[in-house]
């Protein structure tokens, strides 16, 4: 049905968008590579090809004037939910842009900000991508041909949005967004839980997973041991 | 906790202000030299090591180095710096300002940058606050539950929005080694801290006084029919308009000080207060009715201010003094009456003046001759004489150069200024240039 394929796919933009931003984080840091750049490019290529795909499909469900009141209100939802992660998008791709220009990659005649950031970032790529790996082919000088590819795109997404408002018109305070205050907490399972340990900086020197791992060791042990001169006991007596 | 200064209100720092900020960024890009650059150290966690931390005396010790400065001003540029989010502490996180120990800090990422992350938008801030509300499975500081509860409200229609970057942003993150991760949550929270987008003005905005439009319209209509008959343009002027027959008895007749003035000054007068004080000679009868009454040391001490507010910024100090001697002091010589707790106020301002010192007592006292005096001397009887010896000049009949009688139509009352256009054709006076 229309509604879930354009639900997927503007899912597959979201998450595209999510990783796209979490690469233009380190651009001008000191994890940024020729490889960083043509990973931002292959995701931003990939988020376009979505974003017009999602764009077309939407547009033409809420031209349908034969379309059921809640069924309208559910694709309006899908609309603010689109045009939102469509403006994060460009505002990525501009910023990417300024700090692309500014920090070049080819000649260092201005080094970059030593940020502690040292990793790879083809995971976040290859989560992006839809891919399991992803493979480099930069060649030295990949940033300075890419920049004006990247600002004719911003351009060209600029126009997207732009077109498609003037297409379909849905008045962002007329939308109720399904999710409450506090919604991101309830399915926080899979998402939250196992990351909540690894990132506090605060007082604790580290994670709690070595104490922890440490106090199981120790109870293990005990338990062990308890079981031995209990088998002990037993065969003595 | 220490926020950044100046920079930060939304929307109100321009782009030709960022001088400041591009010079910490050149300061902060020469600190990245790796031979002349500040020394890097590695940070130890429990399992990782993160690199390119910096010691905070390692930081004063390059300033002095490079800036040939005290140690004081670059422990004041260093806090500057981390102020405004250029570096940030690695163990207190909250507390913004550079210790000249070994405190650890380290430089924050080009992408948080103010100058390229503005304005911060509240899309973002509401993504971050979600994906923190995840991560601290919902224990947030005062302040973010508050600006996450606002937010809620103000772009709820974005909220799903919200909650989806927020998980996949996560995701994402997860993608990356532990250190990388530690480091780039760090460098988002320092850069919100900086940052924080002032949602507070929004509460002032929303509890200003609001006026029904019926009720303002209502006044606006009353002070158009009470000016109309004085507005120059709408009403005529006499004896004539200047600008069109070069006779400038008008000005002469409307200087700010004559002799006799106009009947249309003095009815002004009656309009309000602040009509009558703004125009001199109003000011003057009123100050000598004041006189009559034995209250004309109010007028002289809102003189006195106005003098102060509006005077040169080196008289300031003598003048809160000479007003203070003449009007405040108990037993001045020309005391006035204003309640305690002004006075109060008033004297204790007086310690640092400056040009506002006096605002309260002056209000008070405005208000007073408003609500009292003024009153009283439009039906007084200096007033009424007055009224009664003020001038209506005459219209002047011309008979010489230019269309005069044409003027005449002009000058002449009349509700309908349309019709004056088109009463060419009723003109009297043939062959002239202007009508026909």
């Amino acid at each position: 049905m229309a509604r879930e394929e354009c639900k997927a796919l503007l899912d597959a933009l979201n998450k595209t968008t999510a990783c796209y931003h979490h690469l233009v984080l380190t651009v001008g840091g000191s994890a940024d590579t020729q490889d960083l750049r043509e990973e931002l490019q292959k995701t931003r290529q990939k988020a376009r090809e979505l974003a017009v795909a999602t764009g077309a499909r939407l547009t033409v469900a809420l031209r349908d004037r034969g379309l059921a009141s809640e069924e309208r209100a559910e694709f309006e939802r899908l609309w603010v939910a689109f045009s939102g992660c469509l403006d994060l998008l460009e505002a990525d791709m501009r910023r990417s842009l300024a700090l692309g220009a500014a920090f070049p990659l080819h000649a260092p005649r201005r080094p970059l900000v030593r940020t502690g950031v040292a990793g790879g970032s083809s995971a976040v790529a290859a989560r992006a991508l839809s891919a399991r790996s992803l493979r480099h082919e930069a060649e030295g000088d990949f940033d300075v041909a890419d920049l004006p590819e990247l600002e004719r795109e911003v351009l060209q997404v600029g126009e997207m949005i732009d077109d498609m408002e003037m297409k379909v018109n849905v008045p962002r305070w007329t939308v109720q967004a399904r999710q409450a205050a506090g919604a991101e907490l309830l399915s926080a399972a899979s998402a939250g839980a196992s990351s909540a340990g690894g990132v506090s900086v605060e007082e604790r020197a580290g994670p709690c997973d070595p104490s922890k791992a440490l106090a199981a060791t120790v109870f293990g042990a005990v338990l062990l041991m308890a079981v031995i001169l209990a088998l002990c006991v037993a065969n003595l007596s | 906790m220490a926020t950044a200064a100046g920079c930060t209100p939304h929307g109100g720092c321009s782009r030709t202000q960022w001088s400041h900020l591009s010079k910490m960024e050149r300061m902060v890009m020469s600190m990245q030299d790796p031979d002349q650059g500040v020394k890097m150290r590695s940070q130890r966690l429990l399992i990782t090591v993160i690199p390119h931390a910096v010691a905070g005396k390692d930081v004063v010790e390059w300033l002095v180095q490079k800036f040939c400065i005290s140690e004081e001003e670059a422990l004041h540029l260093g806090t500057l710096l981390a102020q405004y989010g250029y570096i940030y502490p690695l163990r207190e996180s909250r507390d913004l300002t550079l210790r000249p120990d070994e405190t650890p800090y380290r430089f924050q990422t080009p992408y948080f940058w103010t100058s390229t992350l503005w304005p911060a938008s509240e899309l973002d801030y509401a993504i971050y606050l979600a994906k923190k509300n995840i991560q601290k499975q919902g224990v947030l500081v005062d302040y973010e539950k508050e600006h996450y509860a606002q937010l809620h409200k103000k772009i709820n229609h974005a909220w799903d929005l919200v909650v989806m970057q927020a998980r996949e942003q996560l995701r994402a993150a997860k993608q990356r080694r532990k250190g990388d991760r530690l480091v780039i949550s760090c460098q988002e929270q320092t850069y919100w801290l900086v940052n924080k987008p002032p949602i507070q003005c929004f509460r002032k905005a929303l509890g200003r006084n609001r006026v029904k439009s019926s009720v303002c319209l209502e006044a606006y209509l009353k002070f158009s029919s009470q000016h109309g008959p004085h507005d120059p343009i709408m009403s005529g002027c006499l004896p004539s308009n200047p600008w069109i027959t070069d006779d400038v008895t008008y000005w002469t007749m409307n200087a700010p000080m004559v002799t006799a003035p106009t009947k249309l000054r003095v009815e002004r007068w009656s309009f309000s207060f602040r009509e009558l004080l703004d125009d001199p000679m109003g000011r003057g009868h009123f100050m000598d009715f004041l006189q009559k009454e034995f209250s004309a040391e109010n007028l002289s001490f809102w003189e006195a201010c106005e003098e102060l507010r509006f005077g040169g910024q080196a008289q300031v100090p003598a003048l809160v003094d000479a007003v203070y001697q003449q009007f405040l002091a108990p037993g001045a010589a020309r005391w006035i009456n204003i309640d305690s707790r002004t006075m109060e106020c008033t004297l204790e301002g007086l310690r640092q003046p400056h040009r506002y010192v006096l605002d309260a007592a002056q209000l008070h006292i405005y208000m007073l001759m408003k609500k009292d005096s003024y009153p009283r001397f439009l039906k007084s009887d200096i007033y009424k004489g007055l009224l009664e010896e003020a001038v209506t000049p005459l219209e002047t009949k011309r008979r010489s150069v230019g269309c005069q009688l044409h003027a005449v139509v002009l000058t002449v009352v009349l509700p309908d200024p349309v019709g004056q256009v088109f009463g060419k054709e009723q003109s009297p006076c043939p062959g002239c240039p202007l009508c026909c």
